[in-house]
């Protein structure tokens, strides 16, 4: 997939919000492959929601949104499951991780279903995190910074064209968050994929590309 | 898949899910069970009469006490047999000839004679008796006479004296091993014949022999003697029409018939076995709809987890099938634990009708085994949909 294309997309909320100034929202406009995006916003115009279209598990907007030709309205539950395998892989806000399971297993899981990484691999990127003494460890019991760092992962176990990152450093340090970013630019670049950041504030030092306000 | 497991057997309640599987068992055991005991029992009250064909009726007078002080006939007149012969109902009539001379038989196992007593024969035209031409024949000179006995002397034998002689027990394909003994006395002459009882009639309530052995022996035995007929055999088109009852009712006459309480006792087998049965249903449906809530309680308490599962890739397929492979191992556990247990209970009841029913086919457990795989699927397919629907409209965000 090379392109994502949102066509006068409105969230219903917003709907009877009188002026709307966004560059995101009933605006035609693409994101491409290979580029990098910053996507700001106050809390509470809409970046969560923006992320949730692009996955397919909400559908509340007016508007249409393609990708590369195909209005995602039509997809069916196999087509989005191929999306959320191979091409758009999504860094949550609420991280959405499982907090019976270890921080490896967490990483785990995904990478059984895709088979991208090796353990080894998957190991270096424990060690760069500064959290490999947490490899067994369960999530419920370690912290939201370091938590990040395990969905960062697990979203990097899989191939694809865009990567979707929801404020993906709200609880870092400026160090760890550099760290952060620099994976995720290595491995986005690897593959040829997209970036697109959300944040309200606080964000990660990359070379974006374009900077949106929504 | 190991990983995933590790997830979603999370809240999975060990009582609720015993629950289940009792019940279900319990349910599961009760219908089989009438499905087999029906299957085993029901050919005891429908046993085909091998000899007399069921469109074949025996017609005689009714006796009654007006009747028998004033003398009256029970024998039919050749024109009362002609007006039988006549009707819509009727193929073709017969007349029961009866033997005018003493007879006394011996009947005995193994050369040991267990009993002896009076008898008379009987003979009924050779068309009527559905037996191989060669073995239902008889010819002047031969010395071993065919015969037929009602299958209550067999219960009289089995029971009578074979139990307390410690002599084998019969059934029908052991018959010819009764060796039986015939004396006919008359005017002076003894003859001793070898009777071959050929096999058993429920349907016929006299000792049966060919018709050709009867016109013999009545005519040499008692020349001159001869008698109107007091039983018919009647061949119909359908048993069961109307008419036939009407026509009886109107001329006083009665058919042996005792396939009608054969029907009756199959009929409350079958209303009891439903009854049971219905029980059964109903205790595997509540059963199931335990299941059903377990495991959507199981989903509910799950639904983060679910959700977040589908959002990382998962198949939604891939997120129901362990609660469907749980809810099939239970399921077929179940089937066969039932299956096991209509097998003991089965074997001990069978014993006893087999006792009392030596001749009687036993079958397998085939029903049993049919009519629970059929509720195995259909239950199965009912669990893996529901838990299919339960996790799309996960999918699809209705919670």
């Amino acid at each position: 997939m090379d392109t994502i294309r949102l066509q006068q997309v409105l969230p219903r909320v917003f709907q009877k919000q009188p002026a709307l100034h966004s560059e995101v929202w009933m605006q035609d406009m693409c994101f491409e492959k290979g580029r990098t995006y910053l996507v700001e916003a106050a809390s509470g115009t809409g970046k969560s929601t923006l992320c949730s279209y692009l996955l397919g598990y909400r559908r509340d907007y007016t508007g249409a949104i393609f990708f590369d030709q195909a209005d995602i309205s039509a997809m069916n539950i196999a087509a989005w499951v191929q999306v959320r395998q191979r091409t758009i892989s999504h860094l949550f806000q609420e991280l959405r991780l499982f907090p019976e399971l270890t921080a490896y297993e967490n990483v785990a899981i995904k990478n059984e279903l895709t088979h991208s990484k090796t353990r080894d691999e998957i190991g270096i990127w424990f060690e760069r995190l500064g959290i490999s003494d947490k490899w067994d460890a369960k999530i419920g019991l370690m912290s939201f910074g370091q938590q990040q760092r395990v969905a960062l992962m697990r979203a990097l176990v899989q191939p694809f064209d865009f990567i979707l990152a929801d404020e993906p450093i709200s609880h870092l340090d400026e160090h760890n968050s550099r760290i952060m970013g620099d994976i995720m630019t290595e491995e986005a670049q690897r593959q040829g994929a997209g970036i697109i950041i959300t944040s309200i504030g606080k964000h990660m030092n990359l070379n974006y590309d374009k900077v949106l306000k929504l | 898949m190991n990983l995933v497991w590790k997830l979603l057997r999370r809240h999975i309640s060990l009582p609720q899910f015993a629950g289940f599987f009792f019940a279900n068992l319990f349910g599961m055991l009760v219908v089989l069970l009438g499905v087999q005991f029906y299957v085993d029992v029901a050919p005891v009250f429908s046993e085909k009469d091998s000899f007399i064909n069921d469109d074949y009726l025996v017609v005689s007078k009714r006796i009654t006490t007006v009747g028998t002080l004033s003398g009256r006939s029970n024998t039919f007149s050749p024109d009362e047999i002609e007006q039988i012969q006549v009707q819509a109902f009727c193929k073709s009539v017969g007349a029961f000839t009866s033997s005018k001379y003493k007879v006394s038989a011996a009947m005995g196992m193994q050369g040991a004679p267990a009993f002896t007593s009076e008898m008379f024969f009987e003979s009924v035209p050779d068309e009527y008796v559905d037996m191989q031409t060669d073995a239902w024949h008889w010819t002047p000179g031969d010395d071993v006479v065919p015969v037929i006995m009602p299958r209550t002397y067999i219960a009289l034998y089995n029971f009578g004296f074979a139990q307390s002689r410690g002599l084998p027990k019969v059934s029908d394909g052991l018959a010819s091993m009764i060796d039986m003994i015939v004396y006919i006395n008359a005017e002076g002459r003894h003859d001793k014949f070898k009777g071959r009882i050929l096999g058993f009639s429920s349907r016929l309530n006299t000792i049966l022999v060919p018709q050709s052995f009867m016109d013999w022996s009545n005519s040499h035995y008692e020349p001159g003697k001869t008698d109107e007929p007091s039983r018919l055999i009647m061949r119909v088109y359908n048993p069961t029409d109307e008419r036939i009852a009407q026509f009886m009712q109107k001329y006083g006459y009665e058919v042996e018939d005792n396939k009608l309480d054969a029907g009756r006792a199959t009929y409350f087998l079958k209303v009891v076995v439903g009854l049971v049965m219905l029980v059964g249903l109903l205790i595997s449906a509540l059963s199931f709809y335990i299941l059903m809530l377990s495991i959507y309680l199981l989903v509910q308490k799950n639904t983060t987890k679910l959700e977040n599962l589908l959002l990382i890739g998962y198949r939604p397929s891939q997120v129901a099938r362990p609660y469907q492979l749980l809810t099939l191992s239970m399921n077929l556990a179940v089937l066969l634990i039932a299956l096991l247990g209509v097998w003991c209970i089965r074997s001990y009841y069978m014993n006893i009708i087999q006792a009392i029913f030596p001749q009687m086919q036993v079958r397998g457990m085939l029903p049993a085994a049919t009519i629970g795989a059929g509720l195995f699927c259909i239950v199965s397919c009912l669990n893996v949909w529901a838990i299919r629907h339960k996790i799309l409209s996960i999918w699809y965000r209705k919670e």
